[in-house]
């Protein structure tokens, strides 16, 4: 009787911008896959080898579900997007023995609070925090808070509802504004973390990201992108990434270090990281690591070159999915080295609220030297929402360079050509 | 409409193939494929792109406004998309067809047809009946040289679960139940889908 093949679990929540990456990237590896997801696809009878619905909202219940799946279809490894599913997957590759991370380091990573705790008793920098609850009186936290101070909440992504406050007043207007973005809908449905808030010191300084894969604890850095655009807040929609990092070398190194610290600190084992870091005459900060890769689009600004130094002369491109799903299977990885070329993408600000009617100038933004890519994820009539209160960017602009000065202006230049035409919501 | 006057929209899917939204119609008559250089011969502009220099050009499909390129080099597409986007110019500057009509069945052909019909039903019985409880439809384009050519519409169009639904549904039934089809393209334009079923929400 022949073994079923065995393939990779891709766990895509109906809200990931990196289902064509993924996918694509898996054909291109020429793996089975089954793709899973938090609501049942149409087609999952017609097809059950390749797609199944896990309860994402409840791990342990997914992992049982992972198992009765691969008792008909062997699983060989399972891969995540996102800091929800990096749960789940830390707790499938527990269920079924898979490399992955242990569940309890995923889910401090995911959780801002818990992460902060671990990161600080193992003696990494982090800034000083605090937690509260949104029942506790605002006016009397201020009274003893410092400043400059960030609000967050504990688990949603993209910055979304962090605010810094810089005296009594503006924090009270800050954990007003972040409280009424916890008691929306669809957050306050999530639990107990959704009534909590973490406060911590604003720590100055440069920011940048850093993508990395770890192998069994130990971190190789695959890039590292500056954030040209200071974060200083009051709210923290992000920009433009930048690769490779204009910080010195031993800044770099230095960055590097912290974020391995931290991963030990975690207790993360297997898999992508993505780590925010800010770096200041005090050396560097970690702000926050996520058990996932780096998020939205973005990952197209990103490409590993095999073979002729990584010159662009026709040797192998490797993406960034490649080499997480090669790694989730234990396959070989050809390299992690970047290409030689600057990189970089902008996440398109969100200018108004609105309903959005159209964009212009797309066709001249993308005539502009170096830019390779502009990307309208927003449709007409979706509902554009400002931060703190939003999280999705209506596009990505991608470009490639010589420098990544050169990259930088390029973004910032075609930026500059496109127009959002929205129309006041009802 | 003027060359200057003409606006082509590229659409990367991946390093490998690309969709040119051209601001005119560039062929009326349906859909057609290339997969070779020697099928493209007499068409003005699929001949063009398959010539790219250095592009290693695999297949060019041309439907209405709309030219989907795949190619096997890693050049990134800005380099190959200036040449493919002066093709296209060139081809509606030249006064002839850019893309001849479908020669009359030959017979790689009348097995499309028969593949079509089949297929078709398949879309019609089972296909659309299951992304339609999405709101969503896939339209049978055409099928060329057992390559099953789909626009997906509705709830389907600009879903950030699309590939799914065509990778792991659609193609994966035809895997099953029409295993003489040999692949599936989709030349949907997603940019312009305005009530996608799954809405990429997270950053």
């Amino acid at each position: 009787m022949q073994r079923p093949s065995p393939r990779l679990l891709l766990l895509l929540p109906t809200v990931t911008y990196r289902t064509v990456a993924f996918v694509e990237a898996a054909r291109r590896l020429g793996v089975e896959v089954t793709v899973a997801s938090e609501r049942p696809s149409t087609f999952e009878q017609a097809n059950p080898a390749g797609l199944v619905t896990l309860d994402f909202a409840d791990p342990a219940r997914a992992a049982r579900q992972a198992r009765a799946f691969a008792r008909r279809h062997v699983l060989q490894g399972v891969v995540a997007v996102d800091d929800d599913t990096a749960v789940v997957a830390a707790a499938i590759s527990e269920e079924l023995g898979l490399r992955g991370n242990p569940v309890a380091a995923a889910a401090a990573a995911r959780d801002k609070h818990q992460q902060r705790q671990r990161l600080a008793a193992a003696g990494v920098a982090v800034p000083r925090f605090e937690l509260l609850t949104t029942a506790e009186d605002p006016e009397r936290v201020a009274r003893r808070a410092s400043y400059p101070c960030v609000l967050k909440p504990l688990r949603l992504s993209a910055s979304r509802g962090v605010v810094r406050a810089d005296d009594a007043a503006g924090f009270v207007a800050a954990f007003q504004r972040l409280t009424a973005i916890l008691e929306e809908p669809d957050v306050a449905r999530c639990g107990d973390w959704a009534r909590q808030i973490l406060v911590e010191e604003f720590v100055p300084g440069r920011e940048v990201a850093v993508e990395g894969l770890v192998t069994l604890g130990v971190l190789t850095v695959l890039a590292i992108f500056d954030k040209p655009d200071p974060l200083e807040g009051p709210f923290f929609e992000e920009t433009i990434y930048v690769t490779p990092s204009r910080l010195a070398p031993t800044a770099r190194q230095e960055v590097a270090a912290c974020v391995q610290a931290a991963v030990g600190a975690l207790g993360l084992r297997e898999g992508p990281i993505h780590a925010e870091v800010r770096y200041n005459d005090r050396g560097a900060w970690l702000i926050e690591l996520a058990a996932r890769p780096i998020g939205g689009r973005c990952s197209a600004a990103l490409r590993f070159t095999a073979g002729e130094g990584g010159t662009g002369n026709g040797e192998q491109q490797v993406s960034l999915e490649e080499i997480i799903i090669r790694h989730a299977l234990g396959m070989s990885i050809p390299t992690i080295e970047r290409e030689v070329q600057a990189s970089g993408v902008m996440m398109i600000p969100v200018s108004g609220a609105g309903v959005l009617r159209e964009v212009r100038g797309v066709g001249e933004a993308r005539k502009v030297p170096l830019v390779e890519e502009v990307v309208i994820t927003a449709h007409p009539g979706q509902a554009l929402v400002p931060w703190p209160e939003g999280s999705r960017y209506p596009g990505f602009i991608f470009a490639r360079g010589g420098t990544s000065e050169a990259v930088e202006a390029a973004l910032r230049a075609a930026h500059a050509q496109l127009e959002f035409l929205t129309e006041p919501a009802d | 409409m003027s060359a200057a006057d003409l606006r082509i929209t590229a659409e990367p899917i991946d390093n490998g193939r690309c969709k040119f939204l051209v601001s005119e119609p560039i062929h009326a008559g349906g859909v057609r494929r290339f997969a070779s250089p020697d099928e493209a011969r007499g068409s003005p502009l699929p001949e063009a792109i398959f010539a790219i220099p250095g592009a290693d050009v695999s297949e060019v499909i041309v439907s209405g406004n709309l030219v989907t390129v795949v190619k096997r080099s890693p050049a990134p597409w800005p380099v190959v998309g200036k040449a493919v986007g002066q093709a296209i110019r060139a081809a509606l500057a030249g006064g002839q067809q850019a893309v001849v009509t479908k020669p009359a069945a030959s017979g790689s052909a009348t097995a499309d047809d028969a593949l079509y019909e089949r297929v078709a039903d398949l879309f019609e019985s089972q296909v659309n009946p299951m992304v339609a409880r999405h709101g969503g439809r896939v339209e049978l384009i055409d099928v060329q040289d057992a390559v099953v050519m789909v626009r997906m519409g509705g709830g389907c169009q600009g879903c950030g679960m699309a590939d799914v639904t065509l990778r792991q549904g659609i193609e994966a039934m035809l895997q099953q139940q029409v295993p003489e089809v040999k692949g599936i393209v989709d030349i949907t334009d997603h940019t312009a889908g305005s009530n996608p079923y799954f809405a990429a929400a997270k950053k």
